[in-house]
Parts: C-alpha cells; structure tokens; sequence
C-alpha cells in the first residue's frame, strides 16, 4: 500500500490508491505507531470508509487506530448533509460509548488506606459484567423519557445527579430528534434493567490520583489539582445500542440495491441521511446515545452514594463532574460553511477554545478529552485545541488503542496473575471474570503516553492533567 | 469443527461441516464456549427453546441464529447446549435449541457482517463471522 507523509505525523494513502475511493485516507501517528497500525488490516479499512458515498475531505484515523469491522476503530468520517450517507457501523454497535469523569474533593494521600473500601463500596454498588442486570428499573414511559431526552430526565424526575452534572456533559447529555419508536421491541428489551450498569468487555470504573498538571490554567477550569483522587466510568449504551445498530445494518444492508451504493464491506451498510432509513437510524442513534448518557450519569450517582459511605456527605456532595464525552457516535456540525454528519468511531469530539458548544466553565480552556489508558497505566485529561477543526473535524483520538487480539492476551498472562501484579502496584482491583481481566492486560494495549504525545504534536489537542490509577473496578 | 482466527479488537470465528444446517450446529457449540467459561456441563439442560428465523442470504441467517441464541443468553438467562432439530427452507430456519440457565460471563455483544462468509467448499461448507465482544 502506497503510504505518503504529509508531514512528521501524518500519512496519506492517496484518493488514487484504489478505483473505489473518493477521498484520500490519511493517519495521524508517529513511525512507532505507523509500524503498530500496518501490522493489522486499520488501513485497508480506512480505505473502505473513503469510499462512502458523500464523505468529504478524508477518511481520518487517530493514532490509536486498530483493526474492527467495517471501519477501524479510531477512525473519522464526515458525509455532507442532507444527501451524504450515514453508516451505523461507523457509530459502531456501543451507540455513545464514553467516558465521564469525576473529582473527589479528597487527596490520594489523605484516602489513604480507605481506598480500598471505596473500590469495594464501588463494585457492591454499581453493577458489573454480563447481560440484564440489577440497573435502574423504569416503566416503559419513562425510559421512553430517558431516551428522549436523555440525563436531564434523571435529574428532574428521579432526583439522581444534578443538573451541574448535564451541563458538564457533551451535548447536555442530550441528542436532538431522538425517537424512541425507532427502537425495536428486542432493543428495548435488551436495554431494560441495563441504565446504570457497567457491562463487560473494556468497560469499568477507575479511581486515579491527579499524577501531574500540565496545564494549569486549563485544570483549574476543570476543577482538577494535583494530586487530587477522580473517579473515571467507562461505558455506553449497552445490550439496548448493540440492538440498535444490529437492526440498522440489517435494514440497510437489505436497501443498498435500492439505493444504488456498492460497498467493499457489508459491515459498512449505510443509507442516506435524508432516507427513510437514514433518518430513522439517526433518530434510533439520539436515542441510544440518550440511554448511554443516561448510564453514565446514574453510575456517577452511584460513584456519589460510594462516595457518602466512605468519606460522609459533605465529600459526597463535594463531588464535581468534570465532563463526560462520546467516542462512538454521528452529529451533525457545521465546519467551515458545510454542515455535515461527523462519524466518530472510536474517537472523541476536541473543540477548541471558544467553542459556543462548551460549558461556560471550559470555554476558555477547549474541551475536556478523557484518554483512558489500559489499565494499570496513566489516563490523560487533554483540552481541544484550534488544530482540530482545521484537521480532523474537530476531533481526537478515544483511548491507547489495542495492538493484541483477546485470545493471545490470555495466553500471555492468566487474570490471577495480573490482578497480582496490578495490586503489587498498589492498584485495588475488583472483577468478576479472570478472563475479562486478562484481555484487558496492560500489554494488550498501545503506549498511551505516545499516543497522545502524537494528538498533542499534531495541534489536535493539548495535555491537562495525567492521571494514575489507584483502584479499577472491572466490568 | 470450528475456530477463531486472531482478531485485533473482537473475535473472528470459522466453522466447517459436511452440510448447512450443521454448519449451524458447529456454531451453537462455538457460542455454547463463549458463553461458558468452565466448559460444558455434565449433562444437557432441560430448557428447550424454539428458533425461527428468515433472512436474505445464508450468511446473514447464520449471523441472525448466532445473534438469537446472544440475546436468549443476554435476556433469559438461557445457555445453549446443544440442537436437538433444525431445518433449513427458503430463506429461512426452524430449530429447537436444549440448555439450561445461567449468568454467562461474556456475552456476544453483536454479530457483524464484517468479511461475513458462507461457502460451498470441496468437502462441504464453510462459515465465517466476527462477533463484537
């Protein structure tokens, strides 16, 4: 594959490399990294995604990049509105996975030896692992409020969180136009007793201690300091958007033909935004991005209510969201004098400062980014800067990236061991499988600290804060 | 027989068998290992399940079954252990499914049609799918 440096940081595969492409495909990442992400099939993939019909600019990846299905993960694609296509597969089937964080108004050193009660009154309270879990349970018109209008609702008629909470979250905790009787019975179903649980796979709870500031000024408007202990919530939409999108592509991928496209992978079914099918995935997606939000902000009630027992209610009500942002999602944004439908499939939204969509608070700073590390190494709270909107829709990348499948994880090191070693490094761990912890072993996963020197590099986005962990909760 | 290919994020499975439907029994079994982490169990479950399914092709009926006995797991509690009957028609399947309940540990998030295949080989069929994880 002919691969060309643009500059030290980003790769290009020309609009010219295949018949099929209608933009060029380009790579933000180090030689280190380049080397990484051509040993698995990412730039094939983002190949496909340049030759969705209506994408404009260029098919983007992130340097954290890794093979998925149909797009890579960390990858960027934006289709002009109204005519452009839209892909559920480029959303990916965890509708609005994310990441919230929040700052306990303790230290690491004065929690001390009560970090440990915290892990466990976390993992007694919030519900991990598998399947229909012991979440919030809503009648079905209320979680029809939930999906429609997402966090909000939780504050106002359930008293859990408050409402400083929705503001310090992207889009209020709220996507316009969602509708919930886009949503199957089985989606439903499936999302029923799952608001506020963790779910499995790379999801989970981490409590970290403020390691170093960079920034300053910026952690200050994010209410960080050093050595300050947070609280990080890593999880989506659960069974409720894996159901979404299952149901869309099968729609989609049924319509193609109709629609006249022809794609390089099924995985990438898509329709036009202005199609019934695209219109009435967009409003299934606001939905479950609703539920996602919905998820978060339950779990932060719980990571409170862990919070009260362990350090009392004045710690508890001390307690500040920081924010809470989407790398699985599509919205609609205007860049430069188009408006367009940005797909971020693992990768995160990174507006720069003076962005009007930023809580007054950041506006000054540019938005808060979370990078979660693997686990047992740091996590970066990273500010959006003016480099994004001219080069990657304003976006970053969602995380270190993994570099080894699952099953050679677990035949590099069993769960048992790793939890050894992790709490060796005075990291409490809490996890109902062995096995999910092992596919989640530091080693699976790109150096996070190159990663995000590379987002920096590039001008995308510029770092905060870096965080140690402390405890994990493991979903 | 069945087996995973290396994957960078999910799980790549591939199933051969002589016939069709069997190559819908060898994938129950490989969804019957995801779903237990300490092997089968002793004996079969009494819970019977009835499936019936249509799709447009055959890759995609097989990515629907293996996505029903996902959801039977992820909402009822329901392992699969093995198939007592299937029957292909058309563009669709009828099978009953025996197992027995229980709190997987790893679920099958979705069924992908990413590099989704289904193939007449030399010596009967082959199947392939990723599964998000």
């Amino acid at each position: 594959m002919e691969l060309r440096a643009l500059d030290e940081l980003l790769w290009e595969v020309p609009a010219t490399g295949r018949d099929d492409m209608r933009v060029p495909a380009r790579v933000f990442a180090d030689a280190q990294l380049l080397a990484d992400i051509r040993a698995d099939d990412s730039l094939v993939q983002l190949q496909n995604v340049a030759t969705l019909p209506g994408i404009v600019g260029a098919a983007l990846a992130m340097p954290d990049i890794h093979s998925g299905y149909g797009f890579p993960v960390g990858a960027v694609a934006a289709t002009g509105l109204p005519d452009g296509v839209v892909s559920p597969g480029g959303v990916g089937y965890d509708i609005n996975c994310g990441v919230r964080l929040l700052v306990l108004p303790v230290d690491a050193a004065e929690l001390g030896a009560r970090t440990e009660k915290l892990v466990h009154e976390l993992f007694r309270r919030v519900p991990t692992g598998t399947g229909r879990s012991d979440g919030l349970q809503l009648s079905g018109r209320e979680l029809d409020r939930v999906l429609r209008d997402g966090a909000q609702v939780l504050v106002e008629r359930h008293g859990i969180g408050t409402g400083d909470d929705v503001v310090h979250t992207e889009s209020g905790g709220r996507l316009p136009g969602a509708d919930p009787g886009r949503l199957s019975e089985r989606a439903r179903a499936r999302g029923s007793g799952q608001l506020g649980t963790v779910g499995s796979g790379n999801h989970f709870i981490e409590l970290q201690r403020v390691e170093r500031i960079f920034d300053a000024g910026a952690a200050r408007a994010f209410g960080l300091r050093d050595g300050a202990v947070t609280a990080m919530i890593h999880s989506g939409s659960r069974g409720l958007g894996h159901q979404v999108c299952t149901d869309y592509v099968k729609r989609m991928d049924a319509a193609l033909g109709r629609h006249g496209i022809r794609l390089p992978d099924r995985q990438l079914s898509c329709a036009p935004a202005s199609s019934p099918e695209g219109e009435a995935y967009l409003a299934a997606m606001a939905a479950a991005a609703n539920f996602a939000w919905s998820n978060r902000h339950a779990m932060a009630h719980d990571v409170r209510e862990a919070v009260r027992r362990v350090l009392g209610d004045g710690a508890a009500a001390a307690t500040r969201q920081v924010y809470d942002v989407a790398h699985n999602v599509a919205k609609r944004e205007r860049h430069g004098d188009r408006d367009l439908l940005v797909h971020r499939k693992g990768a995160t939204r990174a507006f720069p400062p003076g962005h009007p969509e930023l809580p007054a608070r950041h506006r000054d700073a540019g938005q808060a980014v979370f990078i979660p590390g693997s686990m047992g190494t740091s996590s970066y709270v990273l500010a959006g800067r003016p480099g994004s909107m001219e080069r990657s829709f304003g976006t970053v990348c969602h995380g270190a990236g993994r570099r080894m499948s699952r099953t050679r994880a677990r035949k590099e090191i069993q769960g048992g061991e790793l939890r050894r070693r992790l709490e060796a490094d005075g990291i409490v761990v809490r996890s109902h499988s062995d096995r999910g912890l092992a596919e989640e072993a530091p080693f699976a996963y790109k150096d996070v600290d190159r990663v995000v020197g590379v987002v920096e590099r590039a001008g995308l986005a510029a770092r905060v804060a870096e965080l140690r962990p402390i405890g994990v909760v493991k979903g | 027989m069945h087996g995973w290919d290396e994957h960078t994020g999910e799980l790549q499975l591939w199933v051969t068998a002589p016939t069709e439907p069997e190559v819908f029994g060898e994938a129950l079994r490989a969804v019957a290992e995801i779903l237990s982490e300490n092997g089968p169990p002793a004996a079969p479950g009494r819970e019977l399940r009835e499936i019936a399914l249509e799709a447009g092709d055959r890759g995609v009926l097989l990515a629907d079954w293996i996505g029903e006995l996902a959801f039977l797991a992820e909402t009822d509690a329901f392992v699969p252990d093995s198939l007592e009957a299937l029957e292909l028609a058309g563009k669709g399947l009828r099978a009953r499914v025996r197992g027995h309940f229980g709190r997987p540990p790893h679920l099958v998030k979705a069924v992908t049609y990413h590099d989704l295949r289904f193939e007449r080989t030399d010596d009967g069929w082959r199947a392939q799918v990723v599964l998000d994880v």
